[in-house]
């Protein structure tokens, strides 16, 4: 979904707005922003997660692979919980607190490298693109050939060429968010490059490449870091999938998708074993989503519906 | 108007080679010696060399490539390293069930989206609009395979209504349209959010127009000046993204099927990559990515007849 809005919004309100997003609403937009409590509450919430993902190391209460005695536990809550491991284990007597912090610690960092990677080449792209005349028509049209694999579509050719594992993932997660970030990152660009000072700059003499640098990326890059962004909660929901389908992560390591597959086979006895990893996997991204969509509706106003 | 039609199909041109081209280099790059999976571990060297010739594996690649554009363009895309059918007789058998599964979840949601979409922009600012808003962000962070489990636990399990393994037959039997409803519903379910958020913005954005304030000014029902005049106008971009969605639901598709035991293409696709059964998986690929430019074209050309101003 984040990925069709910024479609819908990326070429024109992102252009006209471009300048005011970086100069008058950076004053107490973090402050605007906490006002909204549900993006407070979203805020929080991912904080916390990315802080025990983190420190997963010290925060674990038992070793993410090593297998205990007692098979299928229930959370503590539940009459059968043991205190010795609150959230249960799963199938194979794995300690499921110690897993989840493992596992959002591989799914976080999944979600990063590819919107990291992903938004550094497409915004690249779409910045040089609206420098050069010349280049854009060309660039503009092999994005939409891009934007037309859908992103579980290039997970699964990537994995039947390089087998399972996490850097086919990655790779194909960074690959399908270049043409989105690319056309943002040009709609903001040309926006840019329609100011006063960028024809000034020409008029001193400054090279095609200071130009670039000094003037056209240090204007732009706030507003397109704001939409890349956006596509987080997204990405980590497309990366859990293909863990879950058995494309991604390989056991022994613990990924929160993977852990909600291994779930599946003990859905009748056991089913928090499925359960609280995909329910964590909701909390990331709902959080993402509503932090990401309030960001945009404090930056820029005007694409709030 | 044809026109554009035409310009499109000149467009799709480079697309279509660029995919061919695409499965083409994945049986290129892809580890291992086609030749020896064909062949299994037990044979002997001279069987291999045979089988190598025989697939053409011996020859320049280039000469492959021709070879592989003719073989496409007569419609053969070799046969399954595992089950030894023809890839394209694998692909027919699992396109139906998985286009019923995608209609089956399209024609639920897409409606119930658009409703809850327009009442949203309607009522702006009320407690319904802001649950309806809540509903969609959620519905579009929550993970498919966490509903489609939770579906099967509650109405397969606990109260054991539709079946849930399987495809029992095809929709229009009692058995298959059972077979089909939860399936249906789950994948269904991550498509209302984006379509609803889709259809509150584009109607609250044609509602400020100038021919709203005329319809109401003339003094028609605040129901038909919403209907008639809002909503018919705001569906265009809400088309649009249904078709952008295509590809999004190509991939619920692919987990609702694996969970469920649908018998169509995301299964076969899952299954084909995770047993090395490369030349399903290439022809799976291909055909999602075939879909995909299609309803793409299908999508550029009822826009261009839907909106006059893209006519000309």
């Amino acid at each position: 979904m984040t990925m069709t809005s910024a479609n819908a919004a990326s070429a024109a309100p992102a252009t006209e707005d471009a300048d005011q997003v970086t100069a008058p609403a950076r004053a107490h937009w973090f402050r605007r922003l906490l006002r909204d409590r549900a993006a407070a509450l979203a805020l929080l919430t991912l904080t916390v997660i990315i802080l025990g993902a983190v420190f997963a190391p010290w925060l674990a209460t038992h070793d993410p692979a090593s297998n205990s005695r007692s098979i299928m536990t229930p959370p503590v809550w539940s009459a059968m919980g043991e205190a010795e491991h609150w959230l249960g284990t799963d199938g194979q007597g794995r300690d499921i607190y110690s897993r989840l912090l493992y596992g959002a610690r591989l799914t976080l960092l999944i979600g990063f490298l590819a919107v990291g990677l992903g938004g550094f080449i497409g915004s690249l792209i779409g910045l040089m693109s609206a420098f050069n005349e010349k280049l854009d028509p060309i660039v503009m049209r092999t994005m939409d050939v891009l934007l037309s694999f859908p992103a579980i579509l290039l997970g699964l050719a990537l994995v039947a060429v390089m087998g399972q594992g996490v850097v086919p993932v990655v790779i194909a997660l960074s690959v399908s968010s270049i043409p989105d970030c690319a056309r943002v990152a040009r709609g903001i660009a040309i926006g840019v490059m329609k100011q006063e000072f960028i024809e000034a700059g020409r008029a001193v003499g400054l090279s095609n490449l200071q130009l670039f640098q000094r003037y056209l990326v240090r204007n732009a890059i706030s507003s397109i870091m704001i939409f890349i962004s956006l596509r987080f909660g997204q990405t980590i929901l497309i990366g859990a999938t293909l863990s879950f389908l058995g494309l991604g992560a390989k056991p022994p390591a613990a990924e929160l998708g993977m852990m909600a597959s291994q779930g599946r086979e003990f859905l009748l006895f056991a089913p928090h074993i499925a359960v609280i990893p995909s329910v964590v996997i909701f909390v990331i991204v709902l959080s993402a989503n509503v932090a990401g969509d309030a960001l945009r509706d404090v930056l820029d106003p005007r694409l709030q519906a | 108007m044809l026109n554009v039609i035409v310009q499109r199909l000149i467009l799709s041109i480079p697309v279509l080679f660029g995919v061919m081209l695409f499965g083409f280099l994945l049986m290129q790059v892809v580890p291992g010696d086609p030749a020896l999976v064909v062949a299994g571990p037990s044979a002997t060297p001279d069987v291999v060399a045979a089988i190598r010739e025989e697939m053409g594996l011996d020859k320049p690649v280039l000469v492959q490539f021709w070879g592989y554009l003719e073989r496409m363009a007569q419609g053969d895309l070799g046969r399954s390293m595992i089950s030894n059918k023809a890839v394209t007789e694998e692909l027919g058998a699992a396109l139906g069930p998985t286009l019923e599964l995608m209609i089956g979840a399209m024609i639920w949601s897409v409606p119930v989206g658009i409703a809850m979409g327009t009442l949203a922009a309607v009522l702006r600012g009320s407690l319904v609009d802001r649950a309806i808003m809540a509903l969609s962000v959620a519905g579009v962070s929550l993970p498919i395979f966490f509903i489609s489990l939770v579906m099967i636990q509650w109405l397969g399990v606990t109260y054991p209504i539709f079946t849930f393994i399987g495809r029992p037959g095809p929709w229009y039997t009692a058995e298959g349209f059972m077979g089909l409803f939860l399936p249906a519903f789950s994948l269904g379910l991550i498509l209302i959010g984006p379509v609803a958020r889709m259809t509150r913005s584009s109607v609250l954005e044609v509602l400020k127009l100038d021919h709203v304030r005329t319809a109401r000014a003339k003094g028609l029902s605040e129901t038909r000046v919403i209907l008639a005049h809002g909503l018919r106008n705001a569906l265009i971009p809400v088309i649009t993204l249904v078709g952008l969605q295509v590809g999004y639901l190509l991939g619920g598709a692919v987990v609702t099927e694996t969970i469920f035991s649908w018998p169509g293409l995301g299964r076969l696709a899952v299954g084909a990559i995770l047993s090395s059964d490369f030349t399903v998986a290439q022809g799976t690929i291909m055909l999602f990515a075939l879909g995909f430019i299609t309803v793409n074209l299908i999508v550029d050309v009822l826009y261009s007849l839907l909106d006059p101003r893209v006519r000309k």
